[in-house]
């Protein structure tokens, strides 16, 4: 066998077959479990599969039903929209325009300001999503920190935000929450873009506006295609901050896609539409996945 | 010969472990506020035989939906505490394990009132064994009702008696002036505290009329008059009147948000059950203010019915919960023997007591501290004309459908709409010849 026969390999494994077979078990082992999973979602969604009673034992196959009442029935098609309002204002604009801004802000800045912002914007990010919501809990209720260092003080009438702006409140609790991992990846980006050429724009006569649009951003653009894909494909499956925090609710106002396929599944206990739901959300994020993956690549 | 064969077993296990997981010791799941029986009992246990007992203290909150996935997917503990309107369902699914035979030797079994073991039983046989039973009232906050110069007891003979009162509260001030539970966050909390007590005072027994099911016709109800009449009132607290703040239904701790609007005196009136008497405070009964105390802060009234023609005075709807032994326990007579030693009388009678529960043993019901306890006295006289869910099997899902709705109309769904999506998911689950309707 030749090398380029194996080019799709390393070379550095190619040269042992033991040492490939043995990487290849784990890789076989994930992709095979992933597609088990998979597919027994595929084949729950066309059943009436419940979690107890007689329908967990003895279920059937219904067709197209489930797929039917994802737009048959409220519920899919509202949290659909809350996902995508949810995704949109905490993860593309709010995570990955504030993680930029900050990258860039303190980009050539030393001192203890960054440091400070630093590590309250990993605290934000290594804290757990309970403990995180039961702080966004604690800070937005009506007796909560906000309403005591800033509404009370100005003598206006407590608010209650979480009753009154839930989905606002979830939003920027999620902000807070992810925005490290994007500033951390743009300000390695950043460290990548050479100093000549930043050097260079600036010798030509081009302003702060220009450096960054037509010289940093190109430069950085596969990263930010990539950010984009995790961040996007993260957000738009999240849950545990959202449910601890307003278990979706008032109602369904902050009832994301993840928590309606969750109340379907092992609250009411519907298996097979629960499956449904989840195939919809995986042709979804698969669909958004390629729409990045197209951004990825160079320009011809 | 002993050392050999342990070391064999073990090897044994270990080879085993990687397909199956093997569990040496008992395992015990419990929700938290439960732990003040279910702990003692284990010491005992250990004590006694000298096993480990592996216990998995779980919040309350989602209890439900975990022992239920847990005891689907096989990894549920041998011995479980699940609410009691669940082991019907349970067992028709073959989770739990039949105890006629393995209690048929303990000689407390006999002291479990029939009347409720038939809650816990499925075909004939026991599946689960009660630790308590409860009624439903309304509460309220005594220092509030007096600063709003309401007059004390506090004796609504309708339902605009009761919104008239919150709404009195909700203008002096109170921000949750009367809590009606409400939503998906809490479950069977909502259904019972909440939409069953309403639902049941809203039009007469008469045909079940003022149920979920027809238990004649073998039928779920889709719509009726006591539907609508209980959807509106809804309407009426959450989006008319907004007697309450919708979020209080979706905290991150229901219990905890509860029990601090409460002593803030931001609750005027809550629907909720017996337990209160101790859980408003500290539900393992722990630090709870002595008798007067309480009794100078919080009264409570029956539900009154809606005042509709034939529609009952008062209200009640009972339940509790229960402990049943896992159908795959490793070990089932182990399993059986850390059950009877939880509810052996003096663990089980001292935490009845101390929690204010309603007994479900006639060896504790008639003991002279049972009988000399004034809010029992008083909780028991409203079991006397008390009712049961519509426990028939898939129960749970309607019961989840019920949250549902009233979900919906917190979001601001039409009463019409908020029916009509949950007769039609009704039809969904259990076919159109499954489903009545009254006009």
């Amino acid at each position: 066998m030749t090398a380029d026969k194996r080019a799709w390999v390393s070379p550095v494994l190619a040269k042992s077959l033991p040492v490939l077979l043995l990487v290849a078990v784990p890789a076989i082992l994930f992709v095979g479990i992933l597609l088990y999973f998979t597919a027994w979602a595929l084949l729950f969604s066309f059943t009436d599969l419940e979690l107890v009673g007689r329908k967990a034992t003895e279920w059937s196959f219904v067709g197209l039903e489930n797929y039917e009442r994802l737009f048959s029935r409220r519920g899919f098609l509202e949290s659909l929209w809350t996902t995508v309002t949810f995704t949109f204002f905490s993860a593309i604009v709010g995570q990955s325009l504030l993680g930029f801004t900050l990258a860039v802000a303190l980009r050539s800045y030393r001192g203890p300001l960054k440091t400070a912002i630093e590590v309250s914007l990993m605290l934000g990010w290594l804290l757990p999503d309970i403990v995180a919501a039961f702080l966004w809990s604690a800070t937005t209720s009506r007796s909560g920190l906000i309403n005591q260092l800033l509404i009370l003080p100005l003598g206006m009438e407590p608010v209650n935000f979480i009753n009154d702006y839930p989905l606002t409140v979830v939003i920027i609790a999620n902000i807070w929450k992810g925005t490290a991992w994007s500033y951390l990846l743009y300000s390695a980006a950043l460290d990548n873009v050479p100093r000549e050429v930043v050097e260079a724009a600036k010798v030509d006569g081009a302003n702060g506006w220009q450096r960054v649009t037509r010289v940093i951003l190109p430069i950085i653009r596969p990263h930010i295609g990539t950010n984009m894909l995790f961040i996007t494909i993260w957000t738009f499956s999240y849950f545990p901050l959202i449910f601890a925090l307003t278990g979706g609710g008032p109602g369904s106002q902050t009832e994301v896609l993840s928590i309606f396929l969750y109340k379907q599944s092992f609250g009411i206990g519907k298996l097979g539409y629960g499956s449904a739901i989840s195939v919809a959300m995986l042709v979804i994020v698969g669909m958004l996945s390629l729409l990045y993956l197209r951004l990825l690549r160079e320009p011809k | 010969m002993n050392r050999k064969f342990l070391s064999a077993t073990v090897v044994a296990a270990a080879l085993g472990g990687i397909a199956v997981p093997v569990q040496a010791d008992i395992s015990i799941m419990y929700p938290e506020w439960i732990a003040s029986l279910v702990e003692p009992g284990i010491a005992s246990f250990e004590a006694a035989t000298g096993q480990t007992v592996t216990s998995i203290m779980l919040p309350g909150e989602g209890y439900d939906r975990r022992i239920a996935v847990d005891l689907a997917a096989g990894t549920a503990a041998d011995v479980a505490v699940v609410d009691s309107f669940m082991v019907a369902e349970l067992a028709s699914a073959g989770y739990l394990a039949p105890l006629n035979d393995p209690l048929a030797g303990w000689d407390q079994f006999q002291y479990y009132m029939p009347g409720l073991l038939d809650v816990v039983s499925y075909s004939g046989s026991v599946f689960a064994l009660p630790t308590d039973t409860d009624v439903r009232m309304l509460w309220y906050d005594r220092s509030l009702f007096e600063a709003a110069g309401i007059a004390m007891p506090w004796t609504p003979q309708t339902w605009d008696d009761v919104l008239a009162t919150a709404q009195i509260l909700k203008d002096s001030g109170v921000e949750n002036a009367f809590i009606l539970p409400a939503g998906t966050k809490q479950g069977e909390g909502a259904t019972m505290q909440g939409f069953y007590m309403a639902l049941l005072g809203a039009d007469t027994p008469e045909d079940d009329r003022n149920r979920l099911r027809n238990w004649a016709e073998e039928k779920w109800i889709g719509d009726s008059p006591a539907l609508r009449a209980t959807v509106s009132l809804y309407h009426e607290v959450y989006n008319v009147r907004q007697l309450t703040s919708a979020s209080i239904n979706y905290a991150t701790d229901i219990g905890a948000a509860v029990r601090e609007a409460l002593a803030n005196d931001e609750v005027g009136i809550i629907a909720s059950g017996s337990w209160e008497w101790v859980c408003l405070f500290d539900c393992s009964g722990v630090n709870v203010p002595s008798v007067e105390e309480r009794n100078a802060m919080l009264g409570w009234t029956p539900w009154p019915g809606s005042g509709a023609e034939g529609a009952p005075a008062t209200t009640n709807i009972s339940g509790g919960w229960a402990i049943g032994v896992n159908a795959a326990a490793s070990d089932p007579d182990m399993a059986v023997s850390l059950l009877t030693t939880i509810f052996d009388y003096e663990n089980f009678a001292a935490w009845t007591l101390t929690n204010g529960r309603m007994a479900v043993r006639t060896d504790i019901s008639e003991s002279a501290p049972y009988l000399e306890n004034a809010f029992l006295a008083e909780a028991t006289k409203l079991a006397a004309t008390t009712t049961g869910r519509d426990t028939y099997p898939g129960y749970q899902v309607v019961s989840a459908l019920v949250q549902e709705m009233t979900a919906a109309i917190l979001d601001g769904v039409s009463p019409e709409d908020a029916l009509a999506e949950y007769r039609a998911a009704l039809v969904d689950e259990f076919s159109e010849e499954n489903v009545i309707v009254y006009e």
